[in-house]
């Protein structure tokens, strides 16, 4: 009777996995004529397209108060809908914004912009003046406001640390001339104080709308009145962000689309494309050799670009053994990055050579970098005497507690081939992370960065001048400092390079990264949206952006 | 009712508030020891160190925790849940309500199948034991209900959507029936409906199949029987009236279950509801929201367990001739 029992059970059992099995091989086998993805069929639930709109997959950005946007995907929003003195082009060029043009004191430190006559609010209230924009800066810069960014970002300017320690009422760096003329004083010259202004502190507000209104109290971003290429016409918390062309917007090209429609809610977004529900997605590693294959109907529709960016392992510095240069190379060297981008990462990474990456000005093509040879890697590490140090040393990565990242155990595992260490992966949620890079409280992390303005600075002095707040490893380097304080002083374009490129010579023999990959984007447009290019860091790119149908 | 009745469901909401209080401030703790918080997290890479303090002390993160405690439930007792930080300074009931109507909607469409499915199942297999239907059935729904989430959702998509077309890609769509929002009649709700019933339905049959089985075994269920009463009189006057007893506790906790979503049938899916919503707010420290959460889920918890008790004084004859009352 027990024995029957188990018998019909199993049988339940199989006969479910047949049917399952039986009915996805059926299915896998009428693939070749069913695969009409691109049909047509839009799904019965989406309200039906209008004509020249834009989908796009998205989520709710943290918050669209451009005071306080410390995240790439609320900046991405912001750039859409707000706008400055300058900005950049799709080409990355520094362009006049709401700034027609601006004029530089000889030493450097006075820039006068003079403003557009015709920049008017989203909502047609008014026009904006000089004062709107020091109304802007300054409460970006109020520590009321509570903005973590702010200051980071407008640190330049005359009188900030009197107008934050609540010594002075207004920041004296900032004055208005007339109604059409801004006057900004830095504290001594800066080639990126113009790149900085492009960030999203800097942008102008309706001060009818925010005034009073902390990063904490956002009811007014629902409503955002701003100045950018397109207006914020419904943000549906976790469901839809709607996007509206400017009629009044000033630079060309002006937005071509009808409409903007950003879906929040998730799900599979390669799924949705393929569903024809969306217009764009990202395509990961698990997809894109599909995607890659040519008989793909997909195939057409994939385009790959660079971005501003760099994943890189870091090592703190100051800690026994790590504190050798020899021993960190050691490390370097060990690790294979073609293989891994080849085989891990389906060629969606570029191995990286040196810290900048290649659409970044001051790229150095000859950069002499650490390159991979185990042989090398390991009577380097015997000739420090230090390896038995190394065991058990813990490299840190963001995560959730699953398996770690394939490429980190791949790492890993050449270590432990190649030098003979074993080395823990450690996952910790975000948060953790950072409090842990905060108190130094690391022997190795892996993490990337990508630009906020294209420009060697944002990486170079921001990661690794020993006075820099970011420098999370700890490294100092006079010789470097001195290359970096020459090159942000006042010299000129191609001498800046120059003083970049030996800068970054110096870290990349010192290793204290090791650069793992340069980032790409890796998407899928379909074939009636044009003008859409990922750009490689966060720009406003959807008024280049047109859909013929 | 009778009195004793009475004082039982007093005494009972009495507990009510300590519990919340207890729970409450464990939450709270534990949310303010964890490493890290919002500040910190949202600040971004560049943000410099003085002014995340500056911004931390603003917003009294360095208190004591027991004297942020105490603000924070004073507030809410005064209705202030306080802010979400994603998105960020929105009220917490702006985000979390909306949400919460996602889930209880898609939970509670997904209990009635269940329900349906798995009562009439458990039943019908415990009435053929002995025959193979019974484990056949059971082996059949078992198996359904051991693949995870995680590979019965990604599969699911793939044949409804991507190989079918059958329905639309995940996420959620409502309609407005008489002024209300519904998710429910539009297609995305299917498949979440369809696999938190999958894996409901096994549970609740074999559960009920165990209960059927016993009574089935019971005296009076024989007597019943010897005195000449029509099967289908036996089964459902008698056997399952008396199997479903136990089963109305599951029922209490499936109820209170309903404003509790799954994380991962929702974030696979892209469903914006509450299981979603309380992952991201513990991986981003969103305080507020969290607490929101767990005071709002243990609320309905501790009534809805009350309400079990005392719905069984009244579906247990035992309990209700006798005056006696459940422990």
């Amino acid at each position: 009777m027990e024995n029957r029992n188990l018998v019909y059970v199993l049988t339940g059992i199989a006969v479910s996995l047949i049917v399952v099995i039986g009915g996805l091989v059926l299915l896998l086998s009428s693939g070749g004529g069913g695969d009409g993805g691109n049909g047509g069929d839009s799904s019965p639930t989406l309200a039906a397209r209008q004509q020249g709109e834009l989908r796009l997959p998205g989520g709710d950005p943290i918050t669209l108060d451009p005071a306080c946007a410390s995240d790439i995907e609320s900046a991405s929003y912001i750039y859409e809908i707000f706008s400055g003195l300058v900005g950049y082009d799709k080409e990355l060029q520094l362009i006049p914004d709401i700034a027609e043009r601006w004029d530089t004191s000889d030493d450097g430190t006075v820039y006068t912009f003079y403003l557009r006559t015709s920049v008017l609010f989203h909502d047609n209230s008014r026009r904006v003046t000089a004062g709107d924009f020091k109304f802007s800066m300054e409460r970006a810069l109020n520590p009321d406001t509570q903005s973590s960014v702010a200051d980071v970002y407008l640190d330049d300017l005359v009188g900030v640390d009197e107008y934050i320690d609540g010594s002075a009422q207004e920041v004296s760096g900032i004055k208005v001339i007339d109604p059409d003329t801004l006057e900004l004083t830095i504290k001594a010259a800066d080639p990126v104080f113009l790149p900085k202004l492009s960030y999203p502190t800097a942008f102008v507000v309706d001060k009818n709308q925010v005034e009073g209104s902390s990063c904490f109290e956002a009811s007014w971003t629902f409503k955002a009145n701003g100045t950018g290429p397109f207006e914020l016409a419904e943000w549906d918390l976790s469901n839809a962000i709607i996007l509206e062309p400017n009629q009044n917007y000033y630079l060309d090209p002006k937005p071509q689309l009808s409409k903007v429609t950003y879906l929040l809610s998730g799900g599979s977004s390669f799924t949705m494309y393929q569903n024809d529900e969306i217009d764009v997605t990202g395509v990961g590693k698990d997809n894109v050799e599909s995607v890659r294959d040519p008989s793909s109907d997909l195939n057409a529709e994939y385009h790959i670009s660079t971005t501003l960016s760099v994943s890189y392992i870091g090592f703190n510095v100051d800690r026994e053994p790590l504190n050798d240069p020899d021993v960190r190379r050691a490390l370097a060297m060990a690790i294979d990055k073609e293989f891994l981008t080849d085989n891990l990462y389906k060629g969606l990474l570029n191995p990286a050579n040196g810290i900048l990456p290649p659409e970044m000005p001051g790229f150095n093509e000859n950069l002499d970098g650490v390159t991979f040879d185990a042989e090398a890697a390991s009577d380097l590490l015997d000739s420090t005497g230090k390896k038995d140090e190394l065991d058990g040393i813990k490299i840190l990565t963001a995560g959730q507690g699953a398996a770690p990242d394939d490429v980190l155990q791949a790492i890993t595992a050449m270590w432990e081939q190649n030098l003979g260490i074993s080395v823990e992966v450690e996952q910790e949620d975000f948060g953790l992370l950072q409090s842990d890079l905060q108190d130094k409280n690391f022997d190795m992390f892996s993490i990337g960065w990508i630009a906020d303005y294209p420009d060697p600075q944002n990486f170079l002095e921001i990661k690794f001048h020993s006075g820099s707040s970011n420098n999370d490893t700890g490294y100092s380097n006079p010789d470097v400092d001195d290359l970096l304080d020459q090159a942000s002083g006042d010299v000129d374009a191609q001498e800046r390079i120059d003083l970049y490129q030996q800068a970054e010579q110096l870290i990349v023999d010192d290793q204290p990264w090791i650069p793992l990959f340069y980032g790409t984007s890796s998407i899928l447009v379909k074939p009636d949206v044009k003008g859409y290019e990922a750009a490689p860091f966060a720009i406003p790119s959807l008024r280049y952006v047109s859909v013929d149908r | 009712m009778p009195a004793g009745l009475a004082s039982y469901i007093a005494r009972r909401l009495i507990i009510v508030p300590f519990v919340l209080l207890i729970v409450s401030f464990v939450t709270f703790a534990l949310g303010r020891y964890a490493p890290g918080d919002y500040v910190d997290i949202q600040a971004g890479p560049r943000a410099n160190q003085e002014t995340i303090d500056r911004i931390r002390h603003d917003r009294g993160l360095d208190d004591p925790v027991y004297e942020q405690y105490a603000r924070y439930m004073s507030n809410v007792l005064q209705g202030d849940l306080g802010v979400s930080q994603n998105p960020r300074g929105v009220p917490v009931e702006d985000v979390l309500f909306p949400r919460l109507w996602v889930s209880v909607q898609i939970n509670a469409l997904a209990l009635l199948f269940t329900w349906l499915i798995g009562i009439p199942l458990g039943t019908w297999a415990a009435l053929k034991r002995g025959t193979w239907m019974d484990p056949f059935s059971i082996g059949l729904f078992l198996s359904f209900a051991s693949v995870p989430v995680l590979v019965s959702v990604p599969l699911l998509e793939w044949i409804f959507i991507v190989k079918l077309q059958l329905l639309p890609t995940g996420g959620w769509s409502t309609d407005h029936v008489l002024g209300v929002k519904l998710g429910i009649f539009s297609l995305k709700a299917v498949l979440p409906v369809f696999v938190l019933t999958l894996s409901g339905v096994a549970g609740l049959a074999r559960y009920m199949r165990s209960q059927v089985i016993e009574v089935l075994d019971q005296d009076f269920v024989r007597t019943a029987r010897a005195k000449g009463l029509r099967g289908d009189v036996v089964v459902f006057r008698h056997v399952i009236r008396n199997a479903m007893l136990p089963i109305v506790t599951i029922f209490g906790f499936e109820l209170a279950g309903l404003i509790g979503g799954s994380i991962f049938v929702e974030s696979l899916l892209g469903i914006p509801g509450v299981g979603q919503l309380a992952f991201q707010a513990v991986t981003t420290r969103d305080y507020d929201t969290i607490m929101a959460i767990v005071l709002l889920g243990s609320t309905i918890f501790v009534l809805a367990m009350l309400a079990v008790d005392i719905a069984y004084g009244f579906i247990d004859p035992r309990i209700r001739s006798g005056g006696g009352l459940p422990t």
